[in-house]
Protein backbone atom coordinates (compact mmCIF):
# COMPACT_ATOMS: atom_id res chain seq x y z
CA UNK A 1 0.00 0.00 0.00
CA UNK A 2 1.15 3.50 -0.77
CA UNK A 3 0.25 4.49 2.78
CA UNK A 4 3.68 3.37 3.82
CA UNK A 5 5.57 5.80 1.61
CA UNK A 6 4.69 8.92 3.55
CA UNK A 7 6.45 12.09 2.71
CA UNK A 8 7.32 14.41 5.57
CA UNK A 9 6.73 18.13 5.08
CA UNK A 10 7.82 19.28 8.52
CA UNK A 11 9.81 17.52 11.21
CA UNK A 12 9.63 18.86 14.73
CA UNK A 13 12.60 17.51 16.68
CA UNK A 14 12.68 17.72 20.45
CA UNK A 15 11.43 21.28 20.39
CA UNK A 16 10.68 23.32 23.50
CA UNK A 17 9.27 26.81 23.63
CA UNK A 18 9.39 29.44 26.36
CA UNK A 19 7.31 32.56 26.96
CA UNK A 20 10.02 34.22 29.03
CA UNK A 21 10.49 31.78 31.91
CA UNK A 22 7.32 29.81 31.23
CA UNK A 23 7.92 26.61 29.31
CA UNK A 24 4.82 26.31 27.13
CA UNK A 25 6.03 23.43 24.93
CA UNK A 26 8.08 20.56 26.30
CA UNK A 27 10.25 18.42 24.01
CA UNK A 28 7.73 18.16 21.22
CA UNK A 29 8.55 15.71 18.46
CA UNK A 30 6.20 15.45 15.49
CA UNK A 31 6.25 14.66 11.80
CA UNK A 32 3.77 16.58 9.70
CA UNK A 33 2.87 14.64 6.56
CA UNK A 34 2.96 16.35 3.22
CA UNK A 35 -0.32 17.45 1.58
CA UNK A 36 -2.40 16.00 4.40
CA UNK A 37 -4.56 17.67 7.03
CA UNK A 38 -3.24 17.31 10.57
CA UNK A 39 -5.41 18.35 13.52
CA UNK A 40 -3.99 19.55 16.82
CA UNK A 41 -6.39 18.81 19.66
CA UNK A 42 -6.21 19.03 23.42
CA UNK A 43 -7.68 20.93 26.36
CA UNK A 44 -7.57 24.72 26.40
CA UNK A 45 -4.13 26.04 27.36
CA UNK A 46 -2.26 22.86 26.41
CA UNK A 47 -0.13 24.68 23.83
CA UNK A 48 -1.85 24.10 20.46
CA UNK A 49 -1.70 27.73 19.38
CA UNK A 50 1.80 28.04 20.74
CA UNK A 51 2.98 25.09 18.63
CA UNK A 52 1.23 26.37 15.51
CA UNK A 53 2.85 29.77 15.83
CA UNK A 54 6.31 28.20 15.95
CA UNK A 55 5.98 27.08 12.34
CA UNK A 56 5.90 30.63 10.99
CA UNK A 57 7.97 32.09 13.82
CA UNK A 58 5.10 34.39 14.85
CA UNK A 59 6.51 34.31 18.37
CA UNK A 60 9.47 36.40 17.20
CA UNK A 61 7.22 39.44 17.30
CA UNK A 62 7.29 39.50 21.09
CA UNK A 63 10.28 39.95 23.35
CA UNK A 64 11.52 37.21 25.61
CA UNK A 65 10.19 34.27 23.59
CA UNK A 66 12.69 31.47 23.05
CA UNK A 67 12.85 28.19 21.17
CA UNK A 68 15.12 25.17 21.63
CA UNK A 69 15.36 22.08 19.44
CA UNK A 70 14.68 22.01 15.71
CA UNK A 71 11.91 22.30 13.16
CA UNK A 72 13.10 20.97 9.80
CA UNK A 73 11.34 22.31 6.72
CA UNK A 74 12.85 22.15 3.23
CA UNK A 75 16.09 20.75 4.69
CA UNK A 76 16.55 23.74 6.94
CA UNK A 77 16.07 24.32 10.63
CA UNK A 78 13.52 27.12 10.55
CA UNK A 79 14.26 27.99 14.17
CA UNK A 80 17.71 29.09 13.02
CA UNK A 81 18.25 32.79 13.75
CA UNK A 82 19.68 33.46 10.29
CA UNK A 83 16.77 32.10 8.34
CA UNK A 84 14.88 34.40 5.94
CA UNK A 85 11.61 34.85 7.83
CA UNK A 86 9.87 36.64 4.99
CA UNK A 87 10.55 33.68 2.71
CA UNK A 88 9.45 31.25 5.42
CA UNK A 89 6.15 33.07 5.81
CA UNK A 90 5.56 33.02 2.06
CA UNK A 91 6.01 29.24 2.19
CA UNK A 92 3.98 28.74 5.36
CA UNK A 93 0.81 30.83 5.50
CA UNK A 94 -1.63 31.30 8.37
CA UNK A 95 -5.37 31.77 8.85
CA UNK A 96 -6.44 33.19 12.21
CA UNK A 97 -9.36 32.59 14.53
CA UNK A 98 -11.06 35.90 13.83
CA UNK A 99 -11.24 37.09 10.22
CA UNK A 100 -8.54 39.69 9.59
CA UNK A 101 -9.42 41.58 6.41
CA UNK A 102 -7.04 44.44 5.63
CA UNK A 103 -8.53 47.94 5.36
CA UNK A 104 -8.53 47.91 1.56
CA UNK A 105 -10.55 46.53 -1.34
CA UNK A 106 -11.39 42.86 -1.77
CA UNK A 107 -9.08 42.72 -4.77
CA UNK A 108 -6.18 44.39 -2.96
CA UNK A 109 -6.59 42.02 -0.03
CA UNK A 110 -6.06 38.98 -2.22
CA UNK A 111 -3.40 40.70 -4.31
CA UNK A 112 -1.45 41.79 -1.23
CA UNK A 113 0.77 38.73 -0.98
CA UNK A 114 1.21 38.61 -4.76
CA UNK A 115 2.43 42.20 -4.87
CA UNK A 116 4.80 41.40 -1.99
CA UNK A 117 6.22 38.67 -4.18
CA UNK A 118 6.92 41.33 -6.79
CA UNK A 119 4.10 40.58 -9.22
CA UNK A 120 3.12 43.94 -10.75
CA UNK A 121 1.63 43.02 -14.12
CA UNK A 122 -2.07 43.95 -13.99
CA UNK A 123 -3.34 41.07 -16.12
CA UNK A 124 -1.35 38.51 -14.18
CA UNK A 125 -2.53 39.95 -10.85
CA UNK A 126 -6.11 39.90 -12.02
CA UNK A 127 -5.91 36.36 -13.33
CA UNK A 128 -4.36 35.05 -10.17
CA UNK A 129 -6.82 36.88 -7.91
CA UNK A 130 -9.72 35.51 -9.94
CA UNK A 131 -8.28 32.02 -9.86
CA UNK A 132 -7.78 31.94 -6.12
CA UNK A 133 -11.17 33.53 -5.39
CA UNK A 134 -12.79 30.82 -7.50
CA UNK A 135 -10.81 28.20 -5.64
CA UNK A 136 -12.06 29.70 -2.36
CA UNK A 137 -15.68 29.59 -3.55
CA UNK A 138 -15.95 33.34 -3.16
CA UNK A 139 -15.82 34.49 -6.78
CA UNK A 140 -19.56 34.38 -7.43
CA UNK A 141 -20.25 36.45 -4.35
CA UNK A 142 -17.67 39.18 -4.93
CA UNK A 143 -16.97 39.30 -8.69
CA UNK A 144 -19.07 42.45 -9.13
CA UNK A 145 -17.57 44.32 -6.17
CA UNK A 146 -13.87 43.54 -6.22
CA UNK A 147 -13.03 47.18 -5.67
CA UNK A 148 -15.25 47.70 -2.65
CA UNK A 149 -13.94 47.45 0.88
CA UNK A 150 -13.37 44.00 2.35
CA UNK A 151 -14.83 45.28 5.61
CA UNK A 152 -18.30 45.13 4.06
CA UNK A 153 -18.26 41.33 3.72
CA UNK A 154 -19.97 39.03 6.21
CA UNK A 155 -17.83 37.23 8.79
CA UNK A 156 -17.88 33.96 6.86
CA UNK A 157 -17.00 35.71 3.61
CA UNK A 158 -14.21 37.59 5.34
CA UNK A 159 -12.74 34.33 6.60
CA UNK A 160 -12.84 32.81 3.10
CA UNK A 161 -11.25 35.99 1.81
CA UNK A 162 -8.46 35.57 4.36
CA UNK A 163 -8.00 32.00 3.19
CA UNK A 164 -7.89 33.21 -0.43
CA UNK A 165 -5.33 35.85 0.56
CA UNK A 166 -3.21 33.20 2.24
CA UNK A 167 -3.47 30.84 -0.74
CA UNK A 168 -2.69 33.47 -3.38
CA UNK A 169 1.12 33.38 -3.05
CA UNK A 170 0.90 29.56 -3.30
CA UNK A 171 2.31 28.45 0.04
CA UNK A 172 3.34 24.84 0.69
CA UNK A 173 1.79 24.82 4.14
CA UNK A 174 -1.20 26.63 5.66
CA UNK A 175 -1.66 26.91 9.43
CA UNK A 176 -5.21 27.33 10.78
CA UNK A 177 -5.85 28.45 14.36
CA UNK A 178 -9.47 27.58 15.15
CA UNK A 179 -10.52 29.07 11.82
CA UNK A 180 -14.22 28.36 12.26
CA UNK A 181 -14.78 29.01 15.94
CA UNK A 182 -16.12 32.50 15.21
CA UNK A 183 -18.32 31.36 12.31
CA UNK A 184 -21.87 30.07 11.88
CA UNK A 185 -22.42 26.42 10.86
CA UNK A 186 -22.91 27.17 7.16
CA UNK A 187 -19.74 29.24 6.91
CA UNK A 188 -17.94 26.55 8.90
CA UNK A 189 -19.04 23.94 6.41
CA UNK A 190 -17.79 26.04 3.51
CA UNK A 191 -14.34 26.41 5.07
CA UNK A 192 -14.20 22.68 5.77
CA UNK A 193 -15.15 21.90 2.17
CA UNK A 194 -12.42 24.20 0.92
CA UNK A 195 -9.90 22.43 3.10
CA UNK A 196 -11.01 19.12 1.64
CA UNK A 197 -10.44 20.45 -1.85
CA UNK A 198 -6.97 21.68 -0.97
CA UNK A 199 -6.00 18.36 0.54
CA UNK A 200 -3.53 16.63 -1.72
CA UNK A 201 -1.95 19.84 -2.90
CA UNK A 202 -1.23 21.72 0.33
CA UNK A 203 -0.11 20.64 3.78
CA UNK A 204 -2.54 21.86 6.39
CA UNK A 205 -2.26 22.05 10.16
CA UNK A 206 -5.40 22.97 12.06
CA UNK A 207 -5.89 23.75 15.73
CA UNK A 208 -9.40 22.92 16.79
CA UNK A 209 -11.21 22.52 20.09
CA UNK A 210 -13.98 20.75 18.25
CA UNK A 211 -13.30 17.02 18.19
CA UNK A 212 -16.02 16.29 15.65
CA UNK A 213 -14.32 18.72 13.33
CA UNK A 214 -10.97 17.01 13.77
CA UNK A 215 -12.59 13.64 13.12
CA UNK A 216 -14.47 14.96 10.10
CA UNK A 217 -11.74 16.69 8.20
CA UNK A 218 -8.30 15.51 9.16
CA UNK A 219 -6.07 12.67 8.02
CA UNK A 220 -3.87 12.81 11.07
CA UNK A 221 -4.57 13.96 14.61
CA UNK A 222 -2.15 14.98 17.31
CA UNK A 223 -3.21 15.15 20.95
CA UNK A 224 -1.46 17.61 23.23
CA UNK A 225 -1.59 17.94 26.99
CA UNK A 226 0.15 20.50 29.21
CA UNK A 227 2.71 21.49 26.62
CA UNK A 228 3.54 17.94 25.61
CA UNK A 229 2.65 16.08 22.47
CA UNK A 230 1.06 12.96 23.87
CA UNK A 231 0.29 11.04 20.72
CA UNK A 232 -0.05 11.46 16.96
CA UNK A 233 -1.60 9.00 14.54
CA UNK A 234 -4.07 8.52 11.70
CA UNK A 235 -7.33 10.22 12.69
CA UNK A 236 -9.46 7.04 12.57
CA UNK A 237 -7.04 5.22 14.83
CA UNK A 238 -6.83 8.15 17.25
CA UNK A 239 -10.59 8.28 17.58
CA UNK A 240 -11.08 4.51 17.89
CA UNK A 241 -8.01 2.84 19.40
CA UNK A 242 -5.68 5.50 20.79
CA UNK A 243 -2.54 4.02 22.29
CA UNK A 244 -2.39 6.27 25.31
CA UNK A 245 -4.97 6.18 28.05
CA UNK A 246 -4.93 9.96 28.41
CA UNK A 247 -5.90 10.38 24.76
CA UNK A 248 -8.78 8.01 25.22
CA UNK A 249 -9.98 9.86 28.29
CA UNK A 250 -9.88 13.17 26.46
CA UNK A 251 -11.63 11.85 23.39
CA UNK A 252 -14.37 10.21 25.38
CA UNK A 253 -14.94 13.47 27.20
CA UNK A 254 -13.61 12.47 30.63
CA UNK A 255 -11.79 15.80 30.88
CA UNK A 256 -11.14 18.88 28.80
CA UNK B 1 -36.70 59.79 62.00
CA UNK B 2 -36.62 56.67 60.02
CA UNK B 3 -33.56 55.76 58.05
CA UNK B 4 -35.25 55.67 54.67
CA UNK B 5 -36.41 59.23 55.00
CA UNK B 6 -32.91 60.40 55.93
CA UNK B 7 -31.46 58.59 52.94
CA UNK B 8 -34.07 60.13 50.72
CA UNK B 9 -33.30 63.63 51.95
CA UNK B 10 -29.58 63.07 51.53
CA UNK B 11 -30.26 61.89 48.01
CA UNK B 12 -32.19 65.04 47.20
CA UNK B 13 -29.46 67.25 48.63
CA UNK B 14 -26.86 65.49 46.53
CA UNK B 15 -29.02 65.79 43.43
CA UNK B 16 -29.61 69.47 44.12
CA UNK B 17 -25.93 70.26 44.65
CA UNK B 18 -24.71 68.46 41.56
CA UNK B 19 -27.44 69.96 39.39
CA UNK B 20 -26.53 73.39 40.72
CA UNK B 21 -22.85 72.82 39.94
CA UNK B 22 -23.66 71.66 36.43
CA UNK B 23 -25.93 74.68 35.94
CA UNK B 24 -23.22 77.09 37.05
CA UNK B 25 -20.86 75.56 34.50
CA UNK B 26 -23.37 75.70 31.68
CA UNK B 27 -24.58 79.19 32.54
CA UNK B 28 -21.01 80.50 32.63
CA UNK B 29 -20.25 78.93 29.26
CA UNK B 30 -23.34 80.47 27.73
CA UNK B 31 -22.61 83.82 29.37
CA UNK B 32 -19.17 83.80 27.75
CA UNK B 33 -20.58 82.80 24.38
CA UNK B 34 -23.35 85.38 24.67
CA UNK B 35 -20.93 88.17 25.51
CA UNK B 36 -18.52 87.17 22.72
CA UNK B 37 -21.30 86.94 20.15
CA UNK B 38 -23.06 90.16 21.15
CA UNK B 39 -19.93 92.28 21.38
CA UNK B 40 -18.30 90.52 18.46
CA UNK B 41 -21.11 91.09 16.00
CA UNK B 42 -20.73 94.88 16.40
CA UNK B 43 -17.23 94.96 15.01
CA UNK B 44 -17.78 92.17 12.55
CA UNK B 45 -17.58 93.48 9.01
CA UNK B 46 -15.60 92.86 5.87
CA UNK B 47 -12.91 95.37 6.88
CA UNK B 48 -11.90 93.02 9.66
CA UNK B 49 -10.61 90.57 7.08
CA UNK B 50 -9.34 92.84 4.31
CA UNK B 51 -7.72 95.75 6.15
CA UNK B 52 -4.66 95.92 8.34
CA UNK B 53 -4.18 97.88 11.50
CA UNK B 54 -5.13 101.55 11.31
CA UNK B 55 -3.73 103.95 13.94
CA UNK B 56 -6.30 103.92 16.66
CA UNK B 57 -6.39 107.70 17.25
CA UNK B 58 -7.56 108.27 13.65
CA UNK B 59 -10.74 106.41 14.52
CA UNK B 60 -10.44 104.97 11.00
CA UNK B 61 -11.92 101.54 10.45
CA UNK B 62 -8.90 99.31 10.35
CA UNK B 63 -8.94 95.52 10.27
CA UNK B 64 -7.01 92.52 11.45
CA UNK B 65 -6.00 90.98 8.11
CA UNK B 66 -2.35 91.12 9.18
CA UNK B 67 -3.21 89.20 12.33
CA UNK B 68 -5.35 86.56 10.59
CA UNK B 69 -2.63 85.94 8.03
CA UNK B 70 0.15 86.02 10.62
CA UNK B 71 -1.73 83.55 12.79
CA UNK B 72 -2.30 81.29 9.81
CA UNK B 73 1.36 81.50 8.82
CA UNK B 74 2.62 80.62 12.29
CA UNK B 75 0.05 77.86 12.77
CA UNK B 76 0.75 76.30 9.37
CA UNK B 77 4.51 76.30 9.90
CA UNK B 78 4.11 74.93 13.43
CA UNK B 79 1.88 72.17 11.99
CA UNK B 80 4.33 71.37 9.20
CA UNK B 81 7.06 70.88 11.81
CA UNK B 82 4.97 69.35 14.57
CA UNK B 83 2.58 66.94 12.82
CA UNK B 84 5.17 64.69 11.14
CA UNK B 85 7.29 64.53 14.30
CA UNK B 86 4.23 63.86 16.43
CA UNK B 87 2.90 61.11 14.17
CA UNK B 88 6.28 59.41 13.82
CA UNK B 89 6.72 59.61 17.59
CA UNK B 90 3.28 58.05 18.08
CA UNK B 91 4.19 55.25 15.66
CA UNK B 92 7.37 54.62 17.60
CA UNK B 93 5.50 54.45 20.91
CA UNK B 94 2.75 52.15 19.67
CA UNK B 95 4.57 49.89 17.20
CA UNK B 96 8.18 49.69 18.28
CA UNK B 97 8.23 50.56 21.97
CA UNK B 98 4.95 49.01 23.12
CA UNK B 99 5.23 47.24 26.47
CA UNK B 100 8.79 48.47 26.96
CA UNK B 101 10.10 50.65 29.77
CA UNK B 102 11.36 53.25 27.28
CA UNK B 103 7.94 53.39 25.65
CA UNK B 104 6.07 53.85 28.90
CA UNK B 105 8.58 56.47 30.05
CA UNK B 106 8.30 58.49 26.85
CA UNK B 107 4.51 58.20 26.93
CA UNK B 108 4.26 59.63 30.41
CA UNK B 109 6.82 62.28 29.51
CA UNK B 110 4.54 63.34 26.65
CA UNK B 111 1.61 63.43 29.07
CA UNK B 112 3.59 65.67 31.40
CA UNK B 113 4.54 68.02 28.55
CA UNK B 114 0.89 68.29 27.55
CA UNK B 115 0.08 69.65 30.98
CA UNK B 116 2.96 72.16 31.15
CA UNK B 117 1.51 75.69 31.15
CA UNK B 118 2.12 77.00 27.66
CA UNK B 119 3.61 80.22 28.96
CA UNK B 120 6.55 78.17 30.22
CA UNK B 121 7.05 76.75 26.75
CA UNK B 122 6.99 80.33 25.44
CA UNK B 123 9.63 81.36 27.96
CA UNK B 124 11.78 78.39 27.05
CA UNK B 125 11.64 79.17 23.31
CA UNK B 126 12.31 82.81 24.16
CA UNK B 127 15.54 81.80 25.84
CA UNK B 128 16.80 79.75 22.89
CA UNK B 129 15.31 81.42 19.79
CA UNK B 130 14.63 85.03 20.76
CA UNK B 131 17.27 86.14 23.26
CA UNK B 132 20.25 84.85 21.23
CA UNK B 133 18.94 86.63 18.09
CA UNK B 134 18.10 89.78 19.95
CA UNK B 135 14.57 90.22 18.57
CA UNK B 136 11.17 88.54 18.41
CA UNK B 137 10.57 86.47 15.29
CA UNK B 138 7.98 84.31 13.59
CA UNK B 139 10.08 81.15 13.71
CA UNK B 140 10.18 81.30 17.49
CA UNK B 141 6.38 81.53 17.56
CA UNK B 142 6.04 78.57 15.23
CA UNK B 143 8.57 76.61 17.28
CA UNK B 144 6.67 77.30 20.50
CA UNK B 145 3.40 76.12 18.96
CA UNK B 146 5.14 73.06 17.49
CA UNK B 147 6.45 72.15 20.94
CA UNK B 148 2.87 72.27 22.25
CA UNK B 149 1.58 70.32 19.26
CA UNK B 150 4.07 67.44 19.21
CA UNK B 151 3.17 65.64 22.46
CA UNK B 152 -0.56 65.96 21.78
CA UNK B 153 -0.27 64.50 18.28
CA UNK B 154 2.14 61.86 19.57
CA UNK B 155 -0.23 60.61 22.26
CA UNK B 156 -3.39 60.70 20.14
CA UNK B 157 -1.57 58.85 17.36
CA UNK B 158 -0.31 56.28 19.84
CA UNK B 159 -3.79 55.75 21.26
CA UNK B 160 -5.36 55.46 17.80
CA UNK B 161 -2.79 52.90 16.69
CA UNK B 162 -3.17 50.88 19.88
CA UNK B 163 -6.86 50.44 19.11
CA UNK B 164 -5.97 48.39 16.04
CA UNK B 165 -5.98 44.72 17.06
CA UNK B 166 -2.61 42.99 17.14
CA UNK B 167 -4.07 40.14 15.17
CA UNK B 168 -4.36 42.42 12.13
CA UNK B 169 -0.64 43.15 12.31
CA UNK B 170 0.07 39.45 12.79
CA UNK B 171 -2.06 38.59 9.76
CA UNK B 172 0.00 40.95 7.63
CA UNK B 173 3.28 39.70 9.05
CA UNK B 174 2.14 36.11 8.45
CA UNK B 175 2.02 36.89 4.73
CA UNK B 176 5.70 37.78 4.86
CA UNK B 177 5.16 41.54 5.03
CA UNK B 178 8.05 43.49 6.52
CA UNK B 179 7.18 45.49 9.66
CA UNK B 180 7.50 48.94 8.05
CA UNK B 181 5.04 47.92 5.34
CA UNK B 182 2.63 46.51 7.91
CA UNK B 183 2.68 49.89 9.65
CA UNK B 184 2.36 51.86 6.41
CA UNK B 185 -0.29 49.77 4.60
CA UNK B 186 -2.34 48.28 7.40
CA UNK B 187 -1.97 49.92 10.78
CA UNK B 188 -1.91 53.59 9.80
CA UNK B 189 -4.63 53.07 7.25
CA UNK B 190 -6.91 51.48 9.85
CA UNK B 191 -6.22 54.27 12.32
CA UNK B 192 -6.43 57.13 9.84
CA UNK B 193 -9.68 58.66 11.15
CA UNK B 194 -8.36 58.61 14.70
CA UNK B 195 -5.02 60.14 13.75
CA UNK B 196 -6.70 62.78 11.60
CA UNK B 197 -9.08 63.72 14.40
CA UNK B 198 -6.27 63.95 16.94
CA UNK B 199 -4.17 66.09 14.64
CA UNK B 200 -7.06 68.43 13.90
CA UNK B 201 -7.95 68.86 17.56
CA UNK B 202 -4.30 69.61 18.30
CA UNK B 203 -4.09 72.18 15.50
CA UNK B 204 -7.31 73.81 16.69
CA UNK B 205 -5.78 73.91 20.13
CA UNK B 206 -2.57 75.71 19.08
CA UNK B 207 -4.57 78.07 16.88
CA UNK B 208 -6.05 79.51 20.05
CA UNK B 209 -2.82 79.94 22.03
CA UNK B 210 -1.75 83.40 23.18
CA UNK B 211 0.79 83.07 25.93
CA UNK B 212 3.56 81.28 24.02
CA UNK B 213 3.35 83.83 21.18
CA UNK B 214 3.75 86.86 23.46
CA UNK B 215 7.41 86.02 24.09
CA UNK B 216 8.22 84.66 20.67
CA UNK B 217 6.59 85.99 17.50
CA UNK B 218 5.19 88.88 19.56
CA UNK B 219 3.19 91.16 17.29
CA UNK B 220 3.41 93.33 14.23
CA UNK B 221 1.07 96.10 13.18
CA UNK B 222 1.57 95.53 9.48
CA UNK B 223 1.14 92.54 7.23
CA UNK B 224 4.41 90.62 7.18
CA UNK B 225 5.45 87.30 5.74
CA UNK B 226 8.98 87.57 7.06
CA UNK B 227 9.39 84.85 9.63
CA UNK B 228 12.67 86.40 10.78
CA UNK B 229 10.76 89.40 12.06
CA UNK B 230 7.91 89.70 14.56
CA UNK B 231 4.67 88.36 13.09
CA UNK B 232 1.19 89.43 14.10
CA UNK B 233 -1.26 86.87 15.46
CA UNK B 234 -4.94 87.04 16.27
CA UNK B 235 -4.60 86.01 19.84
CA UNK B 236 -1.88 88.52 20.68
CA UNK B 237 -3.77 91.20 18.77
CA UNK B 238 -6.88 90.46 20.77
CA UNK B 239 -4.81 90.82 23.91
CA UNK B 240 -3.32 94.18 22.85
CA UNK B 241 -6.51 95.59 21.35
CA UNK B 242 -8.75 94.54 24.18
CA UNK B 243 -6.49 96.11 26.76
CA UNK B 244 -6.16 99.36 24.78
CA UNK B 245 -8.22 102.49 25.48
CA UNK B 246 -9.70 102.88 22.02
CA UNK B 247 -13.32 102.02 21.32
CA UNK B 248 -12.73 100.86 17.75
CA UNK B 249 -9.81 98.61 18.78
CA UNK B 250 -11.80 97.03 21.56
CA UNK B 251 -14.61 96.38 19.14
CA UNK B 252 -12.16 94.76 16.68
CA UNK B 253 -10.83 92.58 19.48
CA UNK B 254 -14.32 91.33 20.21
CA UNK B 255 -14.93 90.60 16.55
CA UNK B 256 -11.66 88.67 16.32
CA UNK B 257 -12.55 86.77 19.50
CA UNK B 258 -15.86 85.83 17.93
CA UNK B 259 -14.19 84.57 14.76
CA UNK B 260 -11.68 82.45 16.66
CA UNK B 261 -14.32 81.06 19.04
CA UNK B 262 -16.64 80.09 16.21
CA UNK B 263 -13.73 78.48 14.34
CA UNK B 264 -12.64 76.39 17.32
CA UNK B 265 -16.22 75.50 18.25
CA UNK B 266 -17.08 74.30 14.77
CA UNK B 267 -13.89 72.27 14.32
CA UNK B 268 -14.46 70.63 17.69
CA UNK B 269 -18.08 69.77 16.99
CA UNK B 270 -17.30 68.32 13.56
CA UNK B 271 -14.35 66.30 14.84
CA UNK B 272 -16.18 64.96 17.89
CA UNK B 273 -18.95 63.89 15.51
CA UNK B 274 -16.44 62.03 13.33
CA UNK B 275 -14.98 60.33 16.41
CA UNK B 276 -18.42 59.26 17.63
CA UNK B 277 -19.27 57.67 14.29
CA UNK B 278 -16.04 55.75 14.31
CA UNK B 279 -16.49 54.20 17.74
CA UNK B 280 -19.89 52.66 17.04
N1 LIG C 1 1.98 35.46 25.38
C1 LIG C 1 2.02 34.55 26.37
N2 LIG C 1 2.81 34.75 27.44
C2 LIG C 1 2.86 33.84 28.44
N3 LIG C 1 2.18 32.71 28.46
C3 LIG C 1 1.37 32.43 27.42
C4 LIG C 1 1.25 33.34 26.32
N4 LIG C 1 0.38 32.83 25.43
C5 LIG C 1 -0.01 31.64 25.95
N5 LIG C 1 0.58 31.40 27.14
C6 LIG C 1 0.41 30.20 27.98
O1 LIG C 1 0.91 29.09 27.27
C7 LIG C 1 0.07 27.98 27.44
C8 LIG C 1 -0.40 27.48 26.10
O2 LIG C 1 -1.24 28.43 25.51
P1 LIG C 1 -1.91 28.23 24.09
O3 LIG C 1 -0.89 27.74 23.15
O4 LIG C 1 -2.60 29.50 23.74
O5 LIG C 1 -2.98 27.09 24.39
P2 LIG C 1 -4.14 26.51 23.48
O6 LIG C 1 -4.06 27.16 22.13
O7 LIG C 1 -3.90 25.06 23.44
O8 LIG C 1 -5.41 26.83 24.18
C9 LIG C 1 -1.06 28.42 28.34
O9 LIG C 1 -0.75 28.03 29.65
C10 LIG C 1 -1.05 29.90 28.23
O10 LIG C 1 -1.48 30.50 29.42
MG1 LIG D 1 -5.49 28.48 21.10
Amino acid sequence: MSENIVEKEIEVKDMSFFYGEKEALKNVTLNVEKNKITSLIGPSGCGKTTLLRCFNRMHDLYKGNRYTGEIIFKNQNILDKNIDITKLRTDIGMVFQKPTPFPMSIFDNVAYGLRLKGIKNKTELHNRVEHVLKKSALWNEVADRLSSSAMGLSGGQQQRLCLARTLAPEPDVVLFDEPTSALDPISTKKIEELMQELRGSITMLIVTHNMQQAARISDRTAFMYMGELVEEDATDIMFTYPKKQMTEEYITGKFG
Amino acid sequence: MDLRLIRKIKGYIMLFLSTLAALIGVVLLFAILYKVIMSGLDGLNLNLFIKDEAPAFLQASGGLRHAFIGQLLITVIASLIGIPIGILGGIYLSEYAHNTKTGRFLSSLADVSISIPTIIIGTFIYSILVRPLGHFNGWAGAAALAVILIPIVMRTTEESLKLIPWQLREAALALGTPMYKVIKDIVIKSALTGIFTGVSLAVARIAGETAPLLFTSFSNNTLSFNMNEPVASLTVSIFTYASSAFENWISLAWAAALVITVFILITNIILKQIMKKRSY
